[in-house]
């Protein structure tokens, strides 16, 4: 069952992961496609409630127990899914403005994760009850739960930026 | 004239008929967002499905209970290691004495005056023993490991969910060759040497006091350090 939904979660982070560099080739290329725009928040909604949910299920479900820095970019991602869900539902697309900078918040911290998983030192000693450089999940070779959930911040931010291009 | 309608209902009624387009244009959106939604979802639980394999109900794979030791600890216990180990006073103290078994049920003891020893608390869960356990084979084969000190390892924190279970597979892959005492399912003999985080080392000296307690990867330069302290 954990095991066919982390397989799940990797999915669709190379889902998000498509969606992510889409977005900001559009937007980099001031190519936004017509429809992007009302696609955007709900899509980024989505994001957000599939990387919470799945924060908690494996937290919860498969009791992989959070380190500081899980719950960090936990702090950053779980209100996105009720600032997007509400900017969605009301078609705010100045949403941008807390989507953007908790999203870079988020990334911030799950890079300097991503780097303490692939070299421990960094991260020093081994807390016994949840250090931050255990890997708990890694889907196709590089998808670990920080991975993912800087691919879902990127997501996010790009989302957000094209939801105002109309 | 009261038939024919006039310029500004007309106006109105092309108004009215766009916004219904643009209305119906926007629930069709929906609609085709919910639908794609919904297929990238099915897809991907498909490809969990096909793809995971079988779940993580293991039952082939001993339990911690399987593992753990069930040693004896003898003399007072070591308080928490502080991060600084100029700090730590318990330097000249004497150790407690630890009688268990490795992985085998092979009588291993720590702690006992008249054998110099350095011990090395892993979990093989802990990406930085994961790092420093070949460090430590590499060392020994290199003869860093003074004349008359022993090097014992403490299988600790056993944790079945998390990588590198079961610890045994884990020391044997890494080619370590050395007395491992396994710890018990509450890590007792990590709790009476002080540990606070893995890698945990401790030095004792030929009378069974401690010379020294590193937290962290040390490395080869201060693996050799901590043994010369031990040999005195």
């Amino acid at each position: 069952m954990i095991a066919i939904a982390q397989r799940s979660f990797g999915v669709l982070a190379l889902v998000a992961l498509v969606i992510a560099v889409a977005t900001f080739t559009a937007l980099l290329t001031r190519r936004v496609p017509s429809w992007l725009p009302d696609a955007a928040l709900p899509t980024a909604t989505a994001i957000a409630a599939v990387a919470t949910g799945g924060s908690l299920l494996l937290s919860e479900v498969a009791d992989y127990t959070p380190c500081t820095l899980c719950w960090y970019q936990r702090i950053a991602m779980y209100p996105l899914v009720v600032i997007l869900g509400v900017a969605a539902a009301r078609g705010d697309r100045e949403v941008w403005r807390m989507a953007v900078p908790l999203s870079a918040i988020g990334s911030v911290i799950a890079i300097w994760h991503i780097a303490i998983e692939r070299n421990p030192a960094l991260g020093g000693a081994c807390d016994p009850a949840a250090p931050c450089s255990i890997i708990w999940v890694q889907e196709f070779g590089f998808l670990t739960l920080p991975t993912m959930a800087l691919i879902g911040f990127v997501a996010i931010a790009g989302l957000t930026l094209a939801a105002r291009d109309r | 004239m009261s038939n024919t309608p006039t310029r500004k209902a007309r106006a109105q009624a092309d108004r009215q008929a766009r916004e219904q387009e643009r209305q119906a244009q926007q629930r069709r959106q929906r609609l085709l967002l919910a639908a794609g939604g919904a297929v990238v979802l099915l897809l991907a639980v498909g490809i969990g499905v096909l793809s995971a394999g079988e779940s993580a109900e293991r039952e082939d794979v001993p339990t911690v209970e399987d593992v753990a030791g069930d040693p004896t600890i003898e003399g007072e216990g070591f308080p928490p290691a502080p991060e600084d180990p100029a700090d730590d006073a318990v330097v000249g103290e004497s150790a407690p004495v630890v009688r268990g078994a490795d992985f085998d049920g092979t009588e291993v003891t720590i702690g006992d005056p008249g054998q110099p020893q350095v011990i090395a608390f892993m979990a093989s869960w802990c990406p930085a023993c994961d790092e420093e356990l070949p460090q430590v084979v590499d060392w020994v084969e290199a003869g860093g490991l003074p004349e008359g000190v022993e090097l014992v390892s403490v299988a600790t924190n056993h944790d079945r969910a998390r990588p590198n279970w079961p610890p045994q597979d884990w020391y044997a892959e890494a080619g370590f060759d050395r007395p491992i005492l396994v710890d018990d399912e509450e890590s007792s003999v990590a709790g009476a040497f002080g540990l606070t985080a893995t890698p945990f080392w401790v030095a004792i000296d030929e009378d069974g006091q401690a010379v020294g307690r590193l937290t962290g990867m040390i490395g080869a330069e201060q693996m050799t350090a901590l043994a010369e302290a031990a040999a005195g």
